[in-house]
């Protein structure tokens, strides 16, 4: 007997279909686990459930009742709990007054203090023995706060758990804590929905899995009546016939090196990385999403003060601790998140375009206005930006044309190295080819190097000539020319094949 | 034993109380030497009516801070207050003491209703919002009040010391009536912290987006904040009523920044969320005795400015250094 069943779920996000048909159920007791790549649906439909989105079609029932909340809080109070990806903690209370904060009992006008202490002593006696819960939140390390996300879900005894990638930021022993409670509280009856980007977790806790690609629901499995075939799974995750394999020569590069990394470390982010990219190589970054791409970036272009290793471009050694090493070098850095890191949005297209050659070394005194003019001209045109002129300003452009902006101002530049996060995020396909289009043509006329991330693997298969695909801050495999395809992708990010990481977590279970 | 020893010792020098704590005894012992007879009640008492109004509006400012906001109309609120007050009542009518407290409290509850009005529900930004909002009370204040002046009934003056209305009137060692006050004001916080409020006023100012996220109306707990601190300043502006007899519009202009500055040298974090309201006190003091130390060290009151400014920078470095090795140490945590 289903507790919660939604079907025919759709969602759109402005032009982008997140969810066509989608259905899931889940029963009392029952840990059902939502498999599929970056984008494939399965966190849309859980933040749906919870009121976090509303959806454009379809129903969920839960408890006989047609629902829909209108946010999470409200789905908390009817007894369905969420653990977010990005956490919902007040950093600046203590681990025991988040855990029940929002819901807390009182005693006549006073908070009942010991009552909450009790109940998380009660929880975390059993997820995390040892932890103080009288630590500030903000002083935990990232593991500690999960797991305090996650007493703060269950504090409310909720009918249905939703747990969206609990296991990221945990290690190994605190997963299998959660595992064991997570069996605790299906014994008593509570449903649970769980997503994890480590497949092997998903095959152990789950009793049976629903896979998702492109918003649509491609297959289940029930574990009681199934052999557990990661196998078939991963064919359910990629797609029987997965797209059309791009064909494409490892053309030989020149041999000399531009860049060459060694060493890289930043905290639990980024572990040992380690390099090379010839002179005009497209190099993409691959894997799924949040394990260390960002990271691996924002540390090249020195961003991270913390971070420790060698770079070596063109010859000349620099330590990726500060943002001018790196410019001065001619590695330069294309923010992902453009709203934050990359515009000016108040000021014209021309500012925007200009702005970065102001902090060069030997600027001329005043502004050659003139011949910056024509050369942001050039470039708009190259990249067919849609506009009346230069200036005008930026936050009256689509999101497409901003982002070509974003791109565009670094590429008047003596370029050796451009780093390229996420470039296309959010960008129609038009769009999208006229700006790598206007990329590949640079790279073969200014003999320069890409580093590629797209959370997008079309992108990467399409352009890159090699491929290194991150697992939990690490390196762990290498895809070359025609290798590069969706399956050999899909297949290392989740580390099905001999990857180094998880091997052995795999083999220890 | 010997950890358990550490851990207390960590958990005391680790808190950014603990320098606040520090610079004001030594700012009292330093005083206490340049001046004879610091310790007698009346020197004690006459220290604590001139620091009064700066340790309460202190007090009321470090709650507004905790909660993500900022008043920069609490001076010039306490002084609309007090100009209400003091041209309400008439010396001859006993019962307009009466009025002039109750239309006083409205009046100051209306300054807090309006600040967390247009900072928690239209989300102007604090600084400015409420910068503007205290040339408001200012104009009202002038328009009751073109010049100083003002009177008061003759048992108002029991606000300011009890003695003077008969009360244990032969004793010198009456207790300072404006400790009786602080302790009005400390018990206030002390309940509202224990409530539901109290916690969300941390949680708001600590982190907006996911309090509002828990459930919490973000909105109306920033508004309880300014309604809190106008009670504070309406308990202000009835001493300073009691003191003087009389109001004066600009009586507030100058106090503002030094409320603020004494939140900030008590430790309270301007990003919100971290603090303790009655470190407040203390850095209200600290404020208060570096003039006094610099008059008894004889040097010129040029300096006093000079001075001051330097204490608070120090403070406000040490707070920010303090966050920024707790920064590191996480990542190293993380590393590890």
């Amino acid at each position: 007997m289903a507790i919660l069943t939604a079907t025919g779920i759709q969602k759109n996000f402005g032009g982008v279909v997140a969810l066509k048909n989608a259905n899931l159920s889940c029963e009392k007791g029952k840990i059902t686990g939502l498999l599929g790549t970056n984008g494939s649906g399965k966190s849309t439909l859980s933040k749906i459930i919870t009121g976090v989105f509303s959806k454009d079609a379809g129903t969920i029932v839960y408890d006989g009742k047609e629902v829909e909340y209108r946010n999470p809080h409200e789905a908390k109070m009817n007894g369905i709990s969420m653990v977010f990806q990005n956490l919902s903690l007040i950093p600046d209370l203590n681990v025991w007054q988040n855990i029940i904060f929002g819901v807390e009992d009182k005693k006549g006008i006073f908070l009942d203090n010991a009552k909450a202490i009790a109940l998380s002593h009660e929880i975390l006696d059993d997820l995390m023995p040892g932890i103080d819960v009288n630590q500030k939140v903000c002083n935990l390390n990232p593991g500690e706060q999960q797991i305090t996300e996650i007493a703060k879900a269950i504090a409310v005894n909720p009918k249905i758990l939703i747990l969206d990638e609990p296991t990221a930021a945990l290690e190994k022993e605190e997963v299998e804590n959660l595992f064991r409670y997570m069996h605790k509280l299906a014994g008593k009856g509570v449903a649970m929905i769980f997503t994890s980007h480590r497949l092997w977790e998903v095959m152990e806790i789950c009793d049976n899995v629903v896979v998702f690609r492109n918003g649509v629901n491609v297959g289940e499995m029930d574990f009681e009546k199934d052999k557990r075939d990661v196998d078939a799974i991963v064919r359910m995750i990629t797609g029987e016939a997965a797209g059309v394999h791009v064909t494409k020569e490892y053309h030989p590069l020149s041999e000399d090196t531009m860049l060459e990394v060694s060493g890289l470390n930043y905290g639990k982010y980024l572990r040992d990385i380690g390099f090379t990219v010839k002179k005009g190589e497209v190099l993409g970054i691959g894997g799924l999403a949040g394990q260390g791409q960002n990271e691996l970036m924002l540390a090249l272009a020195g961003n991270y003060p913390e971070a420790d290793g060698d770079v070596n471009i063109a010859g000349t050694k620099i330590k990726p601790n500060r943002p001018g090493n790196a410019v001065q070098n001619g590695m330069l850095f294309v923010p992902g998140d453009r709203q934050r890191e990359g515009i000016f949005a108040n000021n014209s297209i021309y500012y925007n375009m200009i702005f970065p050659k102001l902090g060069l070394r030997k600027q001329p005194f005043f502004t050659p206005t003139k011949k910056y003019r024509k050369e942001a001209e050039e470039i708009c045109d190259a990249l067919s930006v849609r506009m009346r002129n230069i200036d005008q300003e930026l936050y009256s452009l689509s999101g497409g044309n901003q982002q070509k902006i974003v791109v565009g101002k670094w590429l008047s530049f003596d370029i050796n190295v451009l780093l390229l996060d996420d470039p296309a995020k959010g960008v129609d396909v038009a769009a999208k080819r006229d700006l790598y289009s206007f990329i590949m043509k640079m790279v073969k006329e200014k003999d320069m190097s890409v580093i590629l991330y797209a959370s997008d693997n079309d992108e990467l298969i399409s352009y890159c000539d090699r491929l290194l695909i991150m697992y939990e801050g690490k390196i762990v495999s290498e895809l070359k020319g025609n290798e590069i395809h969706d399956d050999s992708i899909v297949a290392c990010s989740m580390c099905v094949n001999s990857g180094e990481g998880s091997v052995d977590e795999q083999q220890a279970e | 034993m010997n950890s358990k020893r550490n851990k207390a010792l960590k958990s005391l020098t680790g808190r950014s109380e603990a320098s606040t704590l520090l610079i004001l005894i030594i700012m009292i012992i330093i005083v206490a030497c340049l001046q004879k007879g610091f310790f007698k009640w009346s020197t004690m008492d006459g220290y604590l009516n001139a620091f009064f109004p700066l340790i309460i509006l202190a007090m009321g400012q470090g709650i507004v801070i905790i909660a993500g906001g900022l008043d920069m109309s609490c001076g010039t609120a306490m002084a609309m207050v007090l100009c209400v007050m003091t041209k309400i009542m008439n010396p001859n009518v006993s019962s307009s003491g009466v009025t002039a407290l109750l239309v006083g409290l409205g009046v100051a509850l209306l300054t807090g209703i309006v600040n967390g009005i247009v900072v928690g529900y239209l989300r102007l930004p604090p600084v400015i919002a409420t910068y503007a909002t205290s040339y408001v009370w200012l104009g009202i204040a002038l328009f009751v009040t073109p010049t100083p002046g003002g009177q008061m009934t003759s048992w108002f003056k029991g606000f300011y010391d009890l003695r003077k209305i008969g009360f244990n009137a032969s004793s010198k060692q009456v207790m300072p009536t404006a400790l009786i006050w602080l302790l009005i004001a400390c018990i206030i916080w002390a309940v509202v912290r224990r409530t539901k409020t109290g916690r969300y006023i941390y949680a708001v100012g600590s982190h907006n987006d996911n309090s509002y996220a828990s459930g919490i109306n973000t909105a109306k707990i920033q508004l309880r904040a300014y309604l809190l601190n106008s009670i504070f300043i309406y308990i202000v502006a009835v001493f300073n009523a009691a003191q003087n007899g009389s109001g004066s519009a600009h009586m507030g202009d100058t106090l503002t920044l030094q409320v603020i500055a004494a939140a900030i040298v008590g430790g309270i974090a301007m990003t919100g969320g971290k603090g303790n309201v009655y470190a407040a006190i203390a850095g209200a003091l600290i404020m208060s005795f570096v003039s006094k130390i610099i008059y008894f060290a004889g040097i010129t009151s040029a300096y006093q400015t000079l001075v001051s400014g330097l204490i608070i920078i120090a403070a406000i470095a040490s707070s920010i250094l303090y966050s920024v090795r707790q920064k590191k140490a996480l990542l190293k945590g993380v590393s590890e």
